[in-house]
């Protein structure tokens, strides 16, 4: 009676405060947000003086996370680049619009920035959605646009304005591929995947072309649609069928619910996955049922490469915490974005353009990336291992 | 406003009095000052056309309808706009139209459902085993559905739940309504009986000349107006009553 | 082939009691209001939540012991009786003359009102030092820190959160084929949700056929006016009523969360609509329908899966109820059996 009673209060409470606890973002959600050495660029000093580029994220609502982690990757590319010298002899600022991870917000948000704000460079968003929402008022306005980890292919097909710094969905099913073919050394894998996502889809239709290319053999395709919480029944087909691997190309919710019910079922059998399984949150659901998994992402803080490990120190010494993908690719997208700037005889939105498209063994930390005509960067992903509570490097596959 | 009485009413203690009744389904007036009494021990009909507002009135009295003016007083007690399930207790029962029997349930839990206010088991089971005397066949079908039941039956059962809750004013509404001329007889016998053993009776019916032979008493509604009363012999006897519904 | 048969046969009526659970909620409330509560799904999963935070508050030794076990089940019943009263009297009561219409609309407000009320952010951050207990619990907005095991959030947010384990899975039977290459598994959880869920609905059954407030219900669920006219009190049996299938719905999202381990708080919606198919199957108000089409629905589900293709299970589940619908359109039980609740 007391706990219900409590939760009565609870609930009270949360509907009384709406406005503080979703937002738990500090800062106001209109907020505007100037790094680098100058603090107020635009209001404070003419515009001459500070190049502006612009960000759209998701500082408040679902996907805060996410936003914020970018956020901190593209302020420290920028500090980095004004410590340099900033670009033809003038600083950089990053103007920086929350969009509550809406795409009607994005949309306003990237209007402001082009109309008011007048940017070069739009930098954002991470969901493919958002990015959606935002890339043909950057096209329509010719103001070039990075985005640092939309993955879905559509991103970049809105006009050839709209770039990105990480690889597109179907990648991903490659390197799963060669990986379990190559280095697992499987030759029968069978496949669950969520029929409702598009991205789960792709990189499902890519995995079972390219591993039959290579030799192996795809045992099965099982299916389920995103909300479903009970897999038992696939499960159990696909236990029939012995596998050597199994391919979940989803989301960690999901994934963590499979993993423990195929363990409950007896079915032994090494999982694979993409990004979608990168969340702290695996864990916290699937426990140790995911453990002897392998992903495919864009980034591993254990990367032994020595840009990979300068990038962490730096960003440790400012943020006190080990970056994520989403943080090195924020990084990726600003530095992108920065080395262009500098090449362009001018800095006008379509010479910026033009630059970002010949992009070339740029030295990201989430990979080497050379854009391709498609404006997508043509660059390798690392293969992760599952371990009680955290992922650790295995390999680089390149494209 | 009371009509003209023809014939004369013996005097008894009034135990339904109803006056300047008004009941309206939005803007449509069903029951227009209707002023209606039941002594103790009295059977009064209350006969007219479809849709004259005899069924309106019974339910405006048990609590079903809220009446928009007028009171309805009970032994003196005033119950206008008390909720059904509280009038109940006040000592009237209503059988409605249509019986109202429940179908999923059995012919003995309907009877108990009947006496859902008492507590008095030992009574209850006396006055069931009375209903089952009054009506062999209920007790032969006690386990059965009631949905089962023939038309006939169903009525017996109506009534004799309705007499579960040892009512001082029984109300039915239209108790001979799609039954065979011998099962009416056979109900208006029993109404009758149960008259005899002291119960009042306030009935509705379209078979007037059965009403108008079994009441004391009796009115005349007409869209939702009293326009006749007297006694059930006397406007037997009248030639309007004839006319307008006796068929004759 | 036998062995994959009894497999996927636990995984079907797994499935299927669970629905059952929650399909007899919208079938009891359906028969003596005449109103699918579509927010029935999302008490269930208030229910859950309830039931998340009491394993929570006892700590997982506690929650896994017996008396937590059931501490777990009766609390979360318990508030969701209380929810199922609250909404039945402040949400339905007031429109039950209304139209029908008004009613439905309202239950669609509710269920989205829960659902999403229950992605805002409330934390319980628990005493650090356990012993000063006056101190109690604590509410905060602020999210907890990783690792921070005596802090939770409640009203969790959109996301998904693992449902505490009350209960240790331990494998009860392993019959394995000659060689090795089949076999089948029943967990301990897998039975004793079975026996649950079936003492849940013998006790309904009891309840509702055996009792007079059973009596009742069924009397104002047939006709509620001439109930009244007998002196059954309408009112309070029809917030028993609710209060009656909310409990089950609590019952039934605490196994469920046992079974699939996760709680969120869109899970009401997505369970509510396979129970709802399921009680309209067995032809709704009708409470051997409603058990009857959620095993069915179970065992169509699994059986989809099985033979076909996964891709297919909620599209023929559906159709299965459009089949039914176009055949029998009062339900596989509907009017000809007339125990109608």
């Amino acid at each position: 009676m007391r706990l219900s009673l409590l939760l009565a209060c609870a609930a009270v409470f949360t509907f009384g405060c709406e406005k503080k606890t979703t937002n738990t973002d500090p800062k106001p959600a209109d907020v505007k947000q100037a790094v680098g050495d100058t603090p107020k660029p635009a209001d404070a000093k003419p515009a001459e003086e500070v190049l502006l580029l612009g960000e759209v994220g998701s500082l408040t609502g679902s996907e805060a996370a996410f936003g914020v982690s970018t956020r901190d990757g593209i302020a420290m590319a920028i500090d980095e680049a004004n410590e340099a010298g900033g670009v033809k002899g003038k600083k950089l600022a990053v103007r920086v619009y929350d969009d509550q991870s809406k795409p009607e917000e994005a949309a306003s948000a990237v209007t402001r920035l082009i109309t008011q704000d007048k940017v070069l460079v739009i930098l954002g968003e991470v969901a493919s959605s958002n990015s959606l929402a935002m890339a043909p008022k950057a096209q329509e306005a010719k103001i070039p646009m990075i985005s640092p980890s939309s993955t879905n292919p559509k991103v970049t097909e809105v006009g050839d304005y709209i770039f990105r710094v990480c690889f597109i969905d179907p990648f991903q099913g490659y390197v799963m591929a060669k990986y379990s073919h190559d280095e697992l050394k499987f030759k029968d894998v069978a496949i669950l995947t969520d029929k409702k996502s598009a991205y789960s889809e792709g990189l499902t239709e890519v995995f079972k072309r390219k591993f039959t290319e290579m030799g192996g053999k795809i045992s099965g395709v099982e299916s389920y649609a995103k909300g479903d919480t009970d897999f038992r029944a696939q499960l159990t087909n696909i236990k029939k069928l012995r596998p050597q691997g199994l391919y979940v190309p989803g989301y960690y919710q999901d994934v963590a619910v499979i993993a423990e019910q195929a363990r409950e079922l007896g079915l032994k059998v090494t999982m694979m996955g993409g990004d979608g399984w990168d969340s702290a949150k695996l864990f916290e659901l699937g426990g140790t049922a995911v453990v002897g998994s392998y992903v495919s992402n864009h980034y591993s803080a254990d990367d032994p490469s020595p840009r990979v490990q300068e990038f962490i120190k730096k960003y440790q010494a400012r943020y006190k915490t080990t970056p994520d993908s989403l943080a090195a690719l924020g990084y990726d997208a600003a530095r992108v974005a920065i080395d262009a700037m500098k090449r362009a005889t001018e800095l006008t939105g379509p010479a910026i353009r033009d630059q970002i498209a010949t992009t070339k063994d740029f030295p990201g930390v989430a990979g080497t990336i050379t854009l391709d005509a498609n404006r997508n960067p043509v660059k390798p992903a690392v293969v992760l291992k599952v371990e009680e509570g955290k992922f650790t490097y295995v390999s680089t596959v390149a494209p | 406003m009371q009509p003209e009485a023809l014939g004369t009413r013996a005097p008894r203690a009034p135990l339904l009095e109803v006056e300047g009744l008004f009941v309206s389904y939005g803007a449509i007036t069903a029951l227009k000052d209707v002023t209606l009494s039941v002594g103790q021990g009295e059977v009064v009909a209350l006969i007219g056309a479809n849709g004259a507002g005899k069924t309106s009135t019974l339910r405006a009295v048990s609590g079903l309808l809220k009446p928009a003016k007028g009171t309805v007083r009970l032994r003196g007690d005033d119950i206008t706009g008390l909720k059904a399930n509280l009038v109940v207790g006040k000592g009237l029962a209503h059988a409605p139209e249509g019986r109202g029997i429940f179908p999923n349930l059995t012919v003995q839990e309907n009877l108990d459902l009947g006496a859902w206010l008492r507590r008095d088991t030992a009574e209850i089971a006396n006055d069931l085993e009375q209903s089952f005397a009054r009506f062999p066949v209920l007790k032969a079908r006690r386990l059965q559905l009631a949905g089962t039941l023939s038309g006939g039956e169903q009525q017996m059962l109506a009534i004799s739940r309705a007499l579960m809750s040892r009512p001082t004013l029984l109300l039915l509404d239209e108790p001979s309504l799609g039954l065979a001329p011998q099962v009416t007889q056979t109900i208006f016998r029993m109404l009758r009986e149960v008259n005899a053993a002291g119960m009042s009776i306030l009935l509705v019916e379209q078979n007037a000349h059965l009403a108008l032979n079994l009441a004391h008493w009796a009115y005349v509604l007409e869209t939702g107006e009293l326009v006749m009363q007297g006694g059930g012999k006397d406007l037997l006897a009248s030639e309007a009553i004839r006319k307008a519904y006796l068929g004759e | 082939m036998l062995y994959d048969l009894a497999q996927h046969l636990i995984n079907a009526v797994a499935s299927g009691t669970i629905y059952a659970l929650v399909a007899l909620g919208y079938t009891m409330v359906y028969g003596v209001l005449k109103l699918i509560n579509f927010a029935h799904g999302d008490v269930m999963m208030v229910g859950v939540y309830v039931g998340y935070a009491v394993a929570f508050l006892l700590g997982r030794q506690a929650a896994s012991s017996f008396l937590g076990f059931m501490a777990v089940f009766l609390v979360a019943m318990l508030a969701c009786a209380v929810l199922g009263f609250i909404i039945e009297r402040f949400a339905y009561r007031p429109l039950r003359e209304k139209s029908r219409l008004t009613a439905l609309i309202t239950a669609i407000g509710i269920s989205f009102a829960l659902s999403y009320g229950f992605q805002l952010d409330v934390t319980l951050t628990k005493a650090r030092d356990e012993v000063t207990q006056a101190e109690g619990y604590r509410l905060t907005s602020t999210p907890c820190a990783t690792g921070d095991e005596h802090c939770v959030t409640i009203l969790p947010g959109a996301a998904a959160r693992r449902f505490p384990t009350i209960i240790e899975s331990v494998e009860w039977v392993n019959i394995a084929s000659a060689d090795g290459l089949n076999e089948v598994r029943l967990l301990n959880w897998q039975v004793m949700s079975f026996l649950i869920a079936v003492g849940l609905m013998v006790a309904l059954q009891v309840l509702v056929f055996r009792t007079r407030f059973g009596k009742a219900m069924r009397a104002v669920s047939h006709d509620h006016r001439t109930a009244a006219l007998l002196g059954i009190p309408v009112d309070t049996v029809i917030a028993g009523t609710f209060m009656l299938g909310s409990a089950l719905a609590a019952g039934a999202g605490i196994l469920y969360a046992i079974k699939d381990k996760q709680v969120q708080p869109l899970m009401g919606m997505y369970v509510g609509l396979k129970a709802f198919v399921a009680a309209v199957i067995g032809g709704i108000g009708n409470l051997k329908g409603a058990v009857t089409g959620a095993l069915l629905l179970g065992l169509c589900e699994e059986g989809v899966v099985w033979f076909g293709s996964s891709s297919w299970r909620d599209a023929v589940a559906f159709g299965f109820l459009i089949i039914v619908l176009l055949v029998r359109p009062e339900g596989l039980f509907g009017r000809y059996v007339p125990e109608k609740v």
